[in-house]
């Protein structure tokens, strides 16, 4: 069945969308950003003419938030859907009042066009797809001659069923979904910057050279990047520092996994689960050898497809359950908010999510430059870092809700010590 | 031209004075005409109430308590707790600036809420200005005209909302719904006997019925697809 955007269309949220809309707030804001860089200075008009035509292509986006009985839904959005100019706020909270009731923002800035989304919505690949749309459709109105070549979805081709599918449901087994009890994360401190803002230091390298690297260790980029990342934390935070308790906590890297690549989906939504590595570093003398050891054996057991499947039945299994599922919304949030809060986002010292890299047909490349990546960074989870490349520039962006950098620093004289160049942009929140 | 932090060794392109990872200065010129990548932060002028709102939030404050120790002093006198009458009205006075007027909800939401809370403060009133012996009509205005009148009101202002702004309807349905629910209430005051004076009750029964009717029979696809959206599980 095909739908045209209308008063008909509502969605369900997907399963793991529904627990955002009652966590999130100014501070813990469950926002994440994709950005292209384009070689032309951006037009706001185009761009506004291009997310109207693309909206009415991807009803999924064209929404807003109501609340029902049992549950809150997506219910199609009549109002305007207007591209602001970028503001200095990194995943800042997407307030839907001061939003027309969107849960997603499209901003620019000099060569910039910027998608912040909450998480609800959709997933990395989801905005990456509706990015994609919208950039092909802007090159167009600025006149460039550029073709789809299948890798980029056109406001010609009509909306399917499939792109708005709860995966998570499909692959529920139900005799697999046995819940593992977790211990609470270290976590970095730091001195918390004010008014809720948020630092952002990215770093581009190259590709090839980022390629070169891991293999030579015998890694998958994100393997790599975690066990540095877990060892950059081991190193400027607890090292020496290991009779201190709070240090006793297991490092936790939380690492989303896009499922599209190993389940048969072509949802646009939430459709990702994740594998984590958990160490202990309250020793003097861990090597970066040891951490990618370790890291490589939890990624090789948190991959297998049983255990991403018991991971996804482990949380659709909570929202089948009957006696959750008839308690009215209202109170339901207030458990869904406690639950959270008590656990949910202790059990992880930060997270690291690599988008991958992005294609673009050849006809659209010499219009794109580069493209970043960001998440939020909340009060504990106070760092964050996400990865994306195009072509030869690999770009790994931190944000973080302190005022140190010292991991950043650590992290990106890693690869300088290696001889590999790197190239750093800031937003420069600590001169405020 | 990049900058370059010889600490770090990396390269960055901007005209800001210090590296952004250790906080050294950066070797290298300015470039004329750059666009920073990320905006410089302005402070947002964090909400400051005017000095009015604060002079008049002072005097209701101070009004409410004056007329609560009056009226608490004097109950010997007069028994009666007349002072909530005007403290009901400032409430509600409060509620119809805030939340009707200056919030961003939904206007037949609004509605249906500002028709509920003068129902009950006129409700409020009537009880305690009722004076039995006094008069030989046995009924209570606020039941008998008031109720009635009002409910109806609602149910016609949001019935012109859908009617005026037709594309918009199906956000206004379910609390037109709500409020021709609300208007079955005289009709069961008036077999409870609280009800004295049925015409206005029977009127705005009658208005309500209509209208329902005329969804059902008009727009029965939307108040099913509205149900299915709110009630899903
Ligand atoms: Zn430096």
């Amino acid at each position: 069945m095909n739908k045209e955007s209308s008063y008909d269309t509502w969605f369900r949220l997907d399963n793991s969308g529904k627990i955002f809309p009652e966590v999130s707030n100014h501070r813990e804001t469950n926002v994440f950003r994709v950005a292209v860089t384009l070689t032309e200075k951006v037009d706001k008009d185009l761009l506004q003419l291009a997310l109207d035509a693309i909206l009415s292509r991807y009803p999924m986006f064209k929404v807003k938030l109501k609340k029902g009985m049992f549950w809150s839904y997506f219910d199609y959005n009549s109002r305007p859907f207007v591209v602001e100019e970028l503001k200095h706020y990194v995943c800042g909270e997407i307030n839907p009042r001061k939003n027309n009731g969107y849960l997603f923002r499209v901003m620019y800035r000099n060569t910039d066009v910027i998608i912040e989304m909450f998480h609800s919505l959709a997933d990395g690949a989801g905005v990456i797809m509706l990015l994609k749309a919208i950039i092909f459709e802007y090159l167009v109105l600025t006149g460039k001659d550029i073709k789809p070549d299948n890798l980029v979805p056109t406001k010609y081709e009509r909306p399917s069923m499939e792109e708005y599918e709860d995966a998570n449901s499909k692959f529920y087994d139900r005799k697999n979904k046995k819940h593992i009890p977790e211990k609470r994360a270290y976590r970095i401190k730091g001195t918390p910057l004010s008014e809720d803002l948020t630092g952002l230091i990215s770093g581009t390298i190259s590709t090839k050279k980022m390629l070169e690297i891991a293999r030579a260790k015998d890694l998958t980029v994100t393997e790599y990047l975690t066990a540095l990342m877990m060892y950059t934390i081991y190193v400027t935070q607890i090292q020496y520092r290991g009779h201190i308790k709070s240090n006793q906590a297991p490092v936790k890297i939380f690492v989303p996994v896009n499922l599209r690549k190993h389940f048969p989906s072509n949802t646009l939504r939430n459709f990702s689960n994740f594998v984590k590595t958990n160490m202990v570093m309250a020793k003097d003398d861990i090597s970066f050898e040891e951490i990618i050891t370790l890291v490589k054996e939890q990624f090789e057991k948190g991959m297998t497809k049983t255990e991403l499947i018991r991971k996804m039945s482990e949380n659709v299994a909570f929202e089948k359950n009957v006696f959750l599922r008839f308690t009215p919304y209202f109170l339901k949030k207030y458990a869904l908010k406690i639950g959270y809060n008590m656990l949910g986002m202790k059990l992880n010292t930060m997270s690291l999510t690599n988008i991958g890299k992005i294609d673009f047909p050849e006809s659209m490349q010499p219009y794109i430059y580069d493209v970043t990546a960001g998440v939020y960074s909340g009060k504990f989870n106070t760092l964050n870092c996400s990865i994306m490349s195009y072509q030869d520039r690999f770009k790994i962006t931190f944000t973080r809700s302190i005022v140190e950098t010292k991991i950043e620093r650590e992290f990106f004289r890693h690869f300088t010590n290696l001889g590999v160049e790197v190239e750093i942009e800031s937003n420069y929140v600590e001169e405020y | 031209m990049m900058k370059y932090c010889d600490k770090c060794k990396i390269k960055i392109n901007t005209n800001n004075k210090y590296c952004p990872l250790c906080q050294q200065v950066l070797e290298g010129e300015n470039t004329k005409g750059l666009i920073e990548k990320y905006p410089e932060y302005v402070s947002v002028n964090r909400k400051i109430y005017p000095l009015t709102k604060k002079v008049i939030m002072f005097a209701t404050i101070l009004s409410i308590i004056i007329l609560l120790v009056i009226n608490l002093a004097t109950l010997d006198e007069n028994p009666e707790l007349w002072s909530l009458i005007p403290i009901g009205s400032i409430f509600y006075f409060w509620i119809v600036i805030s939340f009707g007027v200056l919030s961003r909800e939904n206007i037949a939401f609004r509605l249906v809420i500002l028709t509920f809370l003068l129902i009950a403060l006129l409700i409020l009133i009537d009880e305690l200005s009722y004076v039995a012996s006094e008069v030989n009509y046995l009924g209570r205005w606020s039941y008998d005209y008031l109720m009635p009148f009002l409910l109806a009101s609602c149910n016609l202002a949001i019935s012109s909302i859908i009617l005026i702004k037709r594309i918009d309807y199906r956000d206004y349905i379910i609390y037109l719904l709500t409020i021709v629910f609300l208007s079955l209430a005289p009709i069961i005051l008036v077999f409870l006997d609280i009800i004295v004076v049925n015409w206005p009750a029977m009127v705005a029964f009658g208005l309500a019925i209509f209208i329902l009717l005329f969804i059902i029979f008009f727009f029965p696809k939307s108040i099913k697809d509205e149900i299915k959206k709110r009630f899903h599980a």
